[in-house]
C-alpha cells in the first residue's frame, strides 16, 4: 500500500458493511485512500471537507466480499465484519487499509500486528465480539404477550445482528424483539424469519402476573445465590459495571 | 410450601458449591426445542460475592439423613428443610431459560432415603427438561456417593457434566469429618464414569445420546483439614491424569457449624484457594508438574509470590530465556506470559525479531516477565543484574507496592504479608 496516493476527500456512504465494501472496491481499482470516510447519518458537515457521497453497489461489495475470503482468508472476513460493527469513528479507513494490504500479503496480514492498521482492526474485532458475549448473558427478556420477548440493551457497539442470531438458534420457537436503545434499533424474529428495523416506538404494556412471579424467584435467587462472607463488590462491579445495570431484573 | 420459599432454602444451601461453569458442551438445539451449549459457557450475572452466576445452582432438597460435619445441611443441624418435585424444578428451569437468565441447570442434592432414592429423583428431573420439554440447554448434575451404576449410566445419557465433590482431600479428614460417605463410595462412580466417557469416545458411531459430553468435575475444600496444598495438589494431578477430569474446584471453607473437629476460621481461605487455582492452571495449560511446584521442603504456596515467579526464583538457573527462540512451553515458563501472550509472541516472531518495544506492542505484560527473558540476546534496561536476590527483592517490592485496603487484611491469614492486586480482583471470582 506504501505507493497508494492519498486524495483529499472525504468520503461519505449509507452505513452499511456493503458500501464500505464499495469503497475498498473503488479504492482497490484505482489505488488511493481518501482522507476520511463516514457514514452519512453519521457525519456532520465542516465546511473545509471536499465531500464524495459514494453509492452502495451490491456488484462491487460482493466480489469484495467473496474476494477477501478467497485471496486473504475466512478471519480475515470475520474480523472485518466485526470491526465494522465497532463505535470506533475511524472504523472505515481502518478496515479499508486491512482489507488493500490484506489482498497484497495474504492471509499472514493477520500476524503484521505491529501495522496500526491491523493492530485496530483486530482490537476493535475483540471489542466488539466480547461486548456481543457478554451481552449474550446479560441480556433479559421479559414475556409482554403470549410468547413474545422483549429485550432491551445499551451496547457500545453495533452488535444487535450478531446477537440475534444467537437467540434465534438459542430460543428457535419463541417470537422475540432486542431493541438498541443506543441507536434504537429492533431486531425481530418471528420463528421464521428476522428483521432488523430502525425508530419504532414499542409500548411495553404492563407485565403480567407470570411474568411478575419469575422475575421475582429471580431476583430473590440473585440475592441468596451469593456467599456473604466473600462479599466483594470491587469484584462484581469489575465484571458488571453500572452501565449494565439498567436493563437487567436482578439489582445487583 | 411456596415456591418461592422453596427456591430461597434450596439456592442458599446450593451456594457454596464452586462450581459455576456452563462451558464444554455444543449440544446442539434439536427438533426446534428450547435451548443449546455454548462451548466457551456464557456467564449471565455476577452475584455480590463476584462470582459469576451461570448456571440455577439448587439442591433438589436439603433433608438430608447424613451428617457432615462441615455440611451446613447436616441431619442434625436444625435448618429450615425443603425439597423441590422434579416438575418445579423443570419449570423453574425452562422459565429462567426463556428469559435469558440463565445458561442451564445445576442441579445437587442431600441425601434423603437413600442415595438410590435421591439419584431417581434427580434423574426424574432432567428428563422431564430433556424429553418432555425438549431443553438442549446446559445441564450439570452431582451424583450421590454410593448410587448403583446403572442410575449413573441413566444420568450421564441426560447432563451435560457430571460431579462428585471429593470434598475432603484425604482418607483420614473423611473419617473424621464424613463419616457416613466411604472414600470408595466416591472413587469408583468417578472411575466408572471416566472409564464410560471415554469409552463412548471410542464408539464413534454414536451420535445420539452423548455420555456426559462436558466431562466429569469434583471440588476440593481446603482449609478445614490440616492437608497441605502438596497433598492437595499431587491429588488433583492424579485427577486430572488417572481420571481425565475436566476441571478440579477448590473451595475456600466457610464455617457454617461448630464442631470438635472443625477448625474456627475467621475468615475463609480466599489467598490460599487463589494460588491453588493459580496452579491448578500451571498443571493444565502449562506443562508444569506439581512436584516441580512444591516439595516436602516447601509443601506449602508463598503467599506473596504468585506460584509461577515463585518456582522461577527457586531456577532461576534455566533463565533468562530468549523470546525470539523459545519454543512454546518453554515460554510458558516466564512467569507473567500466559498462553495468549505465548502464542502471539510465536506468531509475530515469524514474520520479524521482536524487541522489548515490539512485545510492548503486542499487548505483552512485561511487569514481571522483564526479569527472565532476552530480546535478541539483551535484557531489559532497567534490569541491570540478572540474580536470584535481585529479581526477588525488586518482585516483592513490586507486588508490595498495591498497598493493601483494609478490607483485604483478612485475606493474609497466616502471615502479615499482603496479596497483590490482581491477586485481590482475581481471588474471589471463582471464574480464574
Ligand atoms: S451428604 Fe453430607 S455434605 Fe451432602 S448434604 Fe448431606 S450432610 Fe451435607
Amino acid at each position: 500500500m506504501s505507493n497508494w496516493k492519498l486524495i483529499n476527500k472525504t468520503f461519505l456512504y449509507d452505513g452499511t458493511f456493503d458500501g464500505l465494501l464499495t469503497i475498498v472496491f473503488d479504492c482497490y481499482c484505482k489505488k488511493t485512500f481518501p482522507q476520511k470516510i463516514y457514514a452519512e447519518s453519521n457525519y456532520t458537515n465542516n465546511f473545509l471537507d471536499d465531500i464524495f457521497i459514494i453509492k452502495t453497489d451490491y456488484d462491487k461489495s460482493e466480489r469484495i466480499f467473496n474476494g477477501i475470503e478467497k485471496n486473504i482468508c475466512a478471519k480475515a472476513l470475520y474480523n472485518s465484519y466485526y470491526a465494522f460493527l465497532s463505535d470506533d469513528n475511524e472504523k472505515e479507513i481502518n478496515i479499508l487499509k486491512y482489507i488493500c494490504t490484506g489482498f497484497d500479503q495474504g492471509p499472514k496480514i493477520n500476524n503484521m500486528l505491529t501495522i496500526s492498521y491491523v493492530y485496530k482492526v483486530i482490537n476493535m474485532r475483540k471489542q466488539t465480539l466480547s461486548e456481543c458475549h457478554k451481552f449474550k448473558g446479560l441480556l433479559r427478556f421479559q414475556e409482554i404477550q403470549n410468547n413474545l420477548y422483549y429485550a432491551s440493551i445499551h451496547p457500545d457497539h453495533n452488535i444487535i445482528e450478531p446477537l440475534g442470531h444467537h437467540f434465534i438458534k438459542r430460543l428457535p420457537m419463541q417470537n422475540f424483539i432486542i431493541h438498541d436503545k443506543t441507536r434504537n434499533l429492533c431486531f425481530l424474529y418471528n420463528k421464521n424469519e428476522y428483521k432488523i428495523i430502525d425508530d419504532i416506538n414499542i409500548e411495553i404494556p404492563d407485565i403480567s402476573e407470570n411474568e411478575q412471579k419469575y422475575q421475582e424467584l429471580w431476583k430473590m435467587f440473585f440475592k441468596t445465590i451469593a456467599i456473604k462472607e466473600r462479599t466483594n463488590p470491587r469484584c462484581q462491579m469489575q465484571f458488571m459495571p453500572k452501565k449494565y445495570w439498567k436493563d437487567l431484573i436482578e439489582e445487583p | 410450601m411456596e415456591i418461592c420459599d422453596k427456591l430461597k432454602i434450596l439456592a442458599d444451601s446450593a451456594k457454596y458449591d464452586a462450581s459455576c461453569s456452563s462451558s464444554g458442551s455444543n449440544r446442539k438445539n434439536i427438533n426446534n426445542g428450547i435451548g443449546n451449549g455454548d462451548v466457551s459457557g456464557i456467564c449471565h450475572s455476577w452475584g455480590a460475592d463476584g462470582r459469576c452466576i451461570s448456571l440455577l445452582k439448587i439442591l433438589l432438597s436439603n433433608a438430608c439423613i447424613y451428617d457432615c460435619k462441615y455440611c451446613i445441611n447436616r441431619c442434625t443441624n436444625s435448618v429450615k428443610r425443603a425439597t423441590f418435585t422434579p416438575r418445579e424444578i423443570a419449570d423453574l428451569t425452562i422459565n429462567f431459560y426463556k428469559r435469558n437468565y440463565i445458561e442451564g441447570l445445576f442441579l445437587s442434592s442431600a441425601v434423603i432415603k437413600s442415595p438410590d432414592y435421591t439419584m431417581e429423583m434427580l434423574i426424574q428431573s432432567v428428563s422431564i427438561l430433556r424429553n418432555e420439554y425438549n431443553f438442549n440447554g446446559y445441564i450439570h448434575c452431582k451424583t450421590i456417593p454410593g448410587c448403583s451404576k446403572e442410575l449413573i449410566n441413566q444420568l450421564g445419557n441426560l447432563v451435560d457434566r457430571l460431579s462428585i465433590n471429593i470434598e475432603l482431600p484425604s482418607n483420614d479428614s473423611l473419617k473424621l469429618l464424613a463419616p457416613q460417605k466411604q472414600k470408595t463410595g466416591i472413587l469408583e462412580p468417578m472411575s466408572y464414569v471416566s472409564n464410560h466417557i471415554k469409552q463412548n469416545k471410542i464408539d464413534t458411531n454414536r451420535f445420539k445420546n452423548d455420555f456426559v459430553p462436558a466431562g466429569q468435575t469434583t471440588q476440593l475444600i481446603v482449609g478445614a483439614t490440616p492437608e497441605s496444598d502438596l497433598k492437595i495438589l499431587k491429588l488433583s494431578e492424579g485427577l486430572y491424569n488417572k481420571l481425565s477430569l475436566k476441571r478440579v474446584y477448590y473451595s475456600a471453607y466457610v464455617s457454617v457449624n461448630n464442631d470438635k473437629n472443625l477448625p474456627t476460621l475467621e475468615a475463609p481461605p480466599l489467598l490460599r484457594e487463589n494460588r491453588l487455582y493459580q496452579s491448578d492452571w500451571l498443571l493444565r495449560f502449562y506443562g508444569f508438574k506439581a512436584d516441580e511446584l512444591l516439595d516436602e521442603t516447601h509443601p506449602n504456596f508463598n503467599h506473596i509470590l504468585d506460584p509461577k515467579c515463585d518456582w522461577a526464583l527457586r531456577n532461576i538457573d534455566k533463565f533468562p530465556i530468549e523470546i525470539n527462540t523459545a519454543d512454546y512451553f518453554t515460554l510458558l515458563r516466564i512467569p507473567g506470559i500466559g498462553v495468549i501472550s505465548a502464542k502471539k509472541i510465536i506468531k509475530a516472531r515469524r514474520e520479524f525479531l521482536l524487541d522489548f518495544e515490539a512485545l510492548k506492542k503486542l499487548g505483552v505484560v512485561l511487569k514481571r516477565a522483564k526479569y527472565f527473558i532476552t530480546c535478541k540476546g539483551k535484557y531489559f534496561n532497567k534490569v541491570y543484574k540478572f540474580n536470584q536476590n535481585f529479581i526477588e527483592t525488586n518482585l516483592i517490592y513490586q507486588e508490595r507496592s498495591y498497598l493493601p485496603m483494609p478490607e483485604f487484611k483478612q485475606l493474609s491469614l497466616f502471615e502479615q504479608l499482603n496479596p497483590t492486586k490482581e491477586d485481590k480482583i482475581k481471588c474471589l471470582t471463582g471464574s480464574l
